[in-house]
C-alpha cells in the first residue's frame, strides 16, 4: 500500500493545488519586492509591480533569475530576512564558477526536511527503517536534507557522510540499514564494493536507496538495483531552492514529483524563454513559494526536462519532471552536436560495460576529438589484441548511432578510473584550456 | 595436468611503469617466469607468461585487481637448425589451424629452440604435431626446464 507523508498536498485536487499556489504566490511576490532590493530593481526595470501578480495565471510577467544574479548578489544581495533570524548556510560546489550561498530561517528547514520526509516515505520509510545517509554532510546539501527528513520520518538515522567504504558496508551490515541515501555513483561503487568482499544482497537489509545530486540513466538504476538489491529512487534538488526533495520519485518509478505546495515549476524554450506546454522537453524554471530567507522567482535551473500530468498509478497528483536529460551546461557540443554525457552512459550499460568512465573533450588542429575511456570487466579481457580491438570498435559504433558522431573508445583496467565518495567527475574539457 | 600449457594474459595500460608494477607483484608470489612476450597497442599492452605456478599467479593477480585470462597454448621444441619452424607452420597449415600469435622462449639446451603457439583450435594443432613427430611441452615441462 501506498504511504504519504502529507497525503493531503500530495493527493489534492488539481484545482484546490491552483488555489493554494496562487494565494502563496502573490504573498510571496509582495514579500519579495518588499525585502530584497535585487528583485525589486529586476521588477521594476521590467515595469512589474506586485499588484499585477494576482495568481499562478500571472506567473510569466516576472523577470526570470540565473545563476548569474546570485553570483552577482554574493553573498548577501538576495537574502530577504536579517542575518539573526537565519539559522543556516549551505553552498554549492562552486564548480561552475562562484559558489553561491543559500540562506535559511527555521522555517526553511523545516520546509525543506519536510519535503525529504515525503520522499523517504514514498520510498517505503517508517519509523522501523534504518536510514543511511551517506551524502557528504557539510556545506553540501545532500547529507543535511536527508538527514533532517530521516529523523522527520522517525527513522533510526546512521550520519555516515560520504567515504571509508569498508565502515559503510560493515555499517551497513552490523546496524541493518534497510535505506541508503548517496550520489547514484557512490551507490554503484558501494554496490561493487560489496560484491569483492565476497558479499551479496542476500547479507543486507536494503530494500531501497534515495539517489540524487548528479544526472544518472535508467540503465545505471537497474545496474545499481541488482548490485544491492533494492529498489532505487532519484531525487531532485539545488541548493539554490534549499537542496535534495524539491521533487522525489515513488514507486512508480517513472518521473519524480515536484512539491508544488512549495515550488511552481513551469517549463520554458531556453533560447526565447517561451513557457511550453506540459509535455515539450525545456528548462525547468522554479518559484518558491513558501521560503523566508532565499526565497526564488523564476529561477533558471539550466536543467533539461519534461513536465507531466498523467495521472500516477501511487495516487499522488504532484506533477511529475522527468529525470533531467541534462543539465544545459553539461552538454557538451562536440563538432556541433550536442552530446549529453547522460547518452554516453545510456550506451555502455547497455552494451555491458561497467558505470565506470571518463569522456574527454579537446580540439585538435581545429577538430573537436572524443576520447571516450571505460572500464571493462575481468570477462571481457582477451589475450588477443584484435578481439580487445573489435570490442573498441563495435562499442564505438554503438556510439556513433546514438550520439552522431564518432568517439575513441579505449578500454583501460578495472578500477583505474578514480572511484567517487560524492558527485562524479566524469567529463574533462580541455578545449577550454586552450580558449 | 592437462597436456596443453595454460598461458597467463595481464591487460596492461599502455604507461611508463605498469610492466614492472605487474611483474614486481609476480616476483612476490615466488614464482618465477619460464616464458614471456607483449603484445602492444596505442593504448594497452598484453602480457603473456607462462609460469611454474600458475594457480597461484593467477589468483594473486585478480587479487590485485587486474584483468587476467588463461589459454591453453601449445608448446614444442625444435632443433635449432634452419628450416624447423617453417615445417611447423606447414603441418598446422595443412589442418587449416590459424595461428593468432607465436613466440620463443628459452629452450632445453642450446641446440633446441622452443615456442608457444596460440591457435584457434589447440584439439587440431596439438594431433597434428603429434602426427608428425614434433616434439610437445607439458605445463610441467615448462615449468621444470
Amino acid at each position: 500500500m501506498e504511504r504519504y507523508w502529507n497525503k493531503e498536498i500530495e493527493c489534492a485536487s488539481r484545482e484546490e493545488m491552483k488555489k493554494l499556489q496562487s494565494e502563496r504566490l502573490v504573498a510571496q511576490v509582495r514579500y519579495v519586492y518588499d525585502n530584497v532590493k535585487y528583485y525589486r530593481d529586476l521588477m521594476d526595470a521590467k515595469g512589474v509591480k506586485p499588484g499585477d501578480i494576482r495568481g499562478l495565471e500571472d506567473l510569466c510577467k516576472l523577470p526570470f533569475l540565473s545563476k548569474a544574479d546570485l553570483r552577482e548578489g554574493y553573498p548577501y544581495g538576495l537574502l530577504a530576512r536579517p542575518l539573526n533570524e537565519c539559522v543556516r548556510i549551505h553552498s554549492t560546489s562552486g564548480t561552475t564558477g562562484r559558489r553561491v550561498v543559500a540562506f535559511y530561517t527555521q522555517h526553511d528547514v523545516d520546509m525543506w526536511e519536510d519535503c525529504c520526509a515525503r520522499a523517504i516515505t514514498a520510498a517505503g520509510g517508517t519509523p522501523d527503517d534504518v536510514c543511511q545517509v551517506a551524502y557528504g554532510y557539510g556545506l553540501f546539501t545532500g547529507g543535511a536534507g536527508l538527514h533532517g527528513g530521516s529523523h522527520k520520518v522517525g527513522c533510526l538515522t546512521l550520519p555516515m557522510s560520504s567515504g571509508n567504504t569498508e565502515r559503510q558496508i560493515q555499517f551497513m551490515r552490523d546496524l541493518g540499514a534497510t535505506i541508503l541515501c548517496c550520489t547514484p555513483s557512490y551507490a554503484a561503487y558501494l554496490g561493487e564494493s560489496l560484491h569483492e568482499m565476497g558479499l551479496t544482497p542476500a547479507d543486507i537489509k536494503l530494500k531501497a536507496g534515495i539517489f540524487g545530486a548528479e544526472p544518472w540513466t535508467e540503465e545505471m538504476r537497474r545496474s545499481i538495483e541488482k548490485s544491492l538489491g533494492i529498489k532505487a529512487y532519484d531525487i531532485y534538488g539545488l541548493t539554490e531552492t534549499s537542496g535534495p526533495g524539491v521533487a522525489f520519485e515513488c514507486s512508480a518509478q517513472k518521473g519524480m514529483h515536484i512539491n508544488e505546495d512549495n515550488f511552481i515549476p513551469e517549463i520554458i524554450n531556453p533560447e526565447t524563454g517561451e513557457p511550453l506546454p506540459d509535455g515539450e522537453v525545456g528548462e525547468l524554471v522554479f518559484t518558491s513559494i513558501t521560503k523566508e530567507a532565499f526565497p526564488l522567482l523564476r529561477y533558471r535551473t539550466r536543467d533539461l526536462c519534461v513536465l507531466s500530468r498523467e495521472k500516477c498509478s501511487c495516487g499522488r497528483t504532484l506533477v511529475k519532471m522527468s529525470k533531467p536529460k541534462g543539465r544545459s551546461d553539461d552538454m557538451l557540443i562536440i563538432r556541433g552536436v550536442n552530446v549529453f554525457p547522460s547518452q554516453i552512459e545510456t550506451v555502455l550499460i547497455a552494451n555491458g560495460y561497467s558505470p565506470n568512465y571518463l569522456i574527454e573533450v579537446d580540439r585538435v588542429n581545429n577538430t573537436d576529438t572524443l576520447d571516450i575511456s571505460v572500464e571493462m570487466k575481468p570477462d571481457q579481457f582477451s589475450d588477443k589484441v584484435r578481439d580487445m580491438q573489435l570490442q573498441e570498435k563495435s562499442l564505438a559504433s554503438a556510439m556513433k548511432t546514438m550520439l552522431g558522431i564518432n568517439p575513441k573508445m579505449h578500454l583501460v583496467a578495472p578500477k583505474s578510473i578514480t572511484r567517487s565518495e560524492g558527485k562524479a567527475v566524469r567529463v574533462i574539457d580541455r578545449r577550454k584550456l586552450h580558449d | 595436468m592437462s597436456k596443453n600449457v595454460r598461458q597467463i594474459s595481464v591487460f596492461l595500460e599502455n604507461r611508463p611503469r605498469t610492466l614492472a608494477e605487474a611483474l614486481k607483484l609476480v616476483k612476490g608470489f615466488g614464482v618465477n617466469i619460464r616464458a614471456l612476450s607483449l603484445a602492444d597497442t596505442k593504448d594497452f599492452g598484453i602480457l603473456r607468461i607462462i609460469v611454474n605456478d600458475t594457480d597461484k599467479t593467477v589468483d594473486g593477480l585478480k587479487a590485485a585487481g587486474y584483468a587476467v585470462t588463461v589459454t591453453e597454448v601449445v608448446a614444442i621444441t625444435t632443433p635449432d637448425a634452419p628450416g624447423q619452424l617453417s615445417r611447423v607452420l606447414d603441418i598446422l597449415g595443412a589442418k587449416d589451424v590459424n595461428i593468432e600469435y607465436l613466440y620463443a622462449f628459452n629452450g632445453k639446451s642450446d641446440r633446441s629452440v622452443s615456442f608457444v603457439i596460440r591457435v584457434d583450435d589447440v584439439e587440431n594443432a596439438s594431433s597434428a604435431l603429434s602426427e608428425q613427430g614434433v616434439i610437445q611441452l607439458t605445463e610441467n615441462d615448462v615449468a621444470t626446464m
